[in-house]
């Protein structure tokens, strides 16, 4: 099927071969989709993600990206390598992670440098992805010097620079204040639009919708427990709560004291 | 006791630290808008290299002398404070220089015209006349050599200097690993303040030496841990971006007219001071 571009079947994956990740993983995934990964911490979201961008592969089972098996060994062909990378790009959940660079602009260069794009159009994208992240000031900073916002917005932009069909983001929004995690959600809106699939883990419930046309729910058992469109998903409460992805809990304001799931959800009900 | 030990601790990390923070991370000078931050830093780095070189074949004291009056002038006109400059230069002379220079004023190792006699310890110490010359001319080198050197660095930010290492065909992977070293030193400086004060929150000041040397020694593996996951992490995401084994790298420095202009100027300053020392 030539719309598909990611097919997992029974995959399964422990780390140091003991300790289990991904017990039998079944997903499919198309171009152009919006998808959300949730689950709680350690259930496997992240061995998902570094597993789409080809760098953990199945202990058991099979991964189809763009229609062929992907294998460990596709990966010495330095062509196969180049189209892949090209195409997948990971933005990793630690930001610290993915600046090696001393500076912003080496960090943002490097990945069309080594995949061998031409100077006149790394030059191009760097200005359109610096213009569409507002990180101009930032280029000839040092990572370090960066607060954990724009810390995001550079990994973002080392990755969208290459302009991959499928951007893969590891909680993009995690610890971040209000209007950097609305500006990161209209960036993946808005690449979406411009046809790119989009693949997020999260656990904000409150973006899910925004950023997601279907839902994977992981639980504790590393195994995808439901898929579907976010309302059906967001609507389960108990499916949330088993999985701990709310929980229930009082706290008081106005006055009085409230008991009930805690949800954002919620808040867009009363307004 | 154990106060002034934890103190001593203390004062020796966060000192340690400090230190780090303020002499490879701070940059104050090299942002400056002074005469050599605004030069080519291949250039700078090329007639730096070029001055100390001409420092280090000099034999006439003067024009040695005149050399790090040179030195001292491009600080001032790179807006280095001066009085900071000659304490950052001169800290490092009886670290490479007096252990050699002093048995050199003797007539042990340099036999000639008595200046000074004494005795210590009822022996005889000769201070000598070409004794004394000879040591001043090597303390003299020494301390033009050391400025040249923490002036261009002071004056230079670092990744520059790390491109310029690339240009002078330093291999690829070596000064990338230079300049990852110097990234995530900073992180493991930022994670070890950290962990030093949430152990000062939990423990107070008092705490036995025995349990202080225990928490140390898990906290060097701790650290050690962090370390390896974060090296394998930060693999995965080079490799995520296309990186095959030999890192590519833009090279974006543009020479103008100032940067020619200041390499024919030390050009001449070496080829006139070659000719002083020759004549």
């Amino acid at each position: 099927m030539d719309s598909q571009i990611f097919e997992l079947r029974n995959v399964h994956f422990s780390y140091l071969g003991k300790f289990p990740a991904l017990c039998g993983i079944d997903v499919e995934i198309n171009r152009g989709e919006k998808i959300a990964v949730i689950g709680a911490n350690g259930s496997g979201k992240s061995t998902l993600l570094q597993m789409l961008d080809g760098l953990i592969f199945p202990g058991q089972g099979q991964i189809k990206v763009f229609g062929k098996e992907l294998k460990e060994s596709d990966f010495q062909d330095a062509d196969f390598s180049e189209n892949f990378r090209k195409k997948i790009g990971l933005v990793f959940q630690n930001p610290d992670v993915q600046l090696f660079c001393p500076t912003v602009r080496e960090d943002i260069l490097f990945g069309p440098l080594q995949l061998g794009m031409k100077k006149k159009e790394i030059e191009a994208r760097l200005e359109e992805v610096v213009g569409i992240l507002g990180i101009n000031g930032l280029l000839e900073r040092s990572p370090h010097q960066l607060s954990i916002g724009e810390k995001r917005k550079i990994a973002i932009a080392s990755t969208l620079i290459i302009n991959p069909d499928v951007l893969i983001l590891d909680e993009p929004t995690a610890g971040l204040d209000p209007l950097t995690t609305r500006h990161i959600i209209e960036l993946l809106i808005d690449e979406n639009a411009a046809g790119k699939t989009i693949i997020t883990s999260t656990h904000d419930l409150h973006i899910v919708e925004e950023i997601a046309d279907r839902v994977f729910v992981f639980s504790q058992e590393k195994k995808i427990i439901r898929s579907g469109n976010p309302c059906e998903i967001l609507d389960d409460i108990q499916l949330l709560e088993d999985n701990n992805l709310i929980h229930v809990h009082s706290h008081r304001h106005t006055g009085k004291t409230h008991t009930h799931p805690h949800q954002h959800l919620e808040h867009h009900h009363e307004g | 006791m154990k106060r002034h030990s934890n103190n001593f601790i203390e004062h020796s990390l966060i000192g340690t630290l400090d230190f780090l923070k303020e002499s490879l991370f701070a940059e104050e000078f090299a942002l400056k808008k002074g005469f050599l931050q605004l030069l080519d830093p291949r250039i700078k780095v090329l007639t730096f290299l070029l001055l100390i070189i001409q420092a280090v074949l000099i034999k006439n004291i003067l024009i040695l002398f005149y050399l790090y009056a040179l030195c001292l002038l491009l600080a001032a006109i790179s807006r280095i404070n001066l009085g900071f400059f000659l304490k950052r230069t001169w800290v490092f002379i009886p670290l490479f220089s007096l252990v050699i220079a002093i048995p050199a004023l003797f007539s042990i190792f340099s036999p000639g015209e008595a200046l000074v006699t004494f005795k210590l310890l009822s022996i005889k110490f000769v201070i000598t006349q070409q004794g004394l010359s000879g040591a001043a001319l090597f303390v003299m080198r020494v301390i033009t050599c050391v400025s040249f050197a923490v002036l261009m660095s002071i004056t230079t930010k670092h990744f520059e200097l790390l491109k310029v290492l690339r240009i002078f065909k330093v291999p690829q992977v070596f000064v990338m690993i230079a300049g990852m070293c110097y990234r995530y030193v900073y992180l493991f400086i930022g994670i070890i303040e950290n962990t030093y004060l949430a152990i000062k929150s939990r423990t107070g000041t008092r705490i036995h030496y025995k349990r202080g040397q225990q928490i140390v020694a898990w906290n060097i593996a701790y650290l050690w841990s962090r370390s390896y996951c974060l090296n394998e992490q930060v693999y995965q995401a080079m490799l995520s971006r296309g990186y095959t084994g030999e890192p590519e790298v833009l090279n974006d420095f543009r020479a103008r007219i100032k940067d020619w202009l200041w390499l024919f100027c030390v050009l001449g300053i070496c080829a006139f001071l070659f000719y002083l020392s020759r004549r």
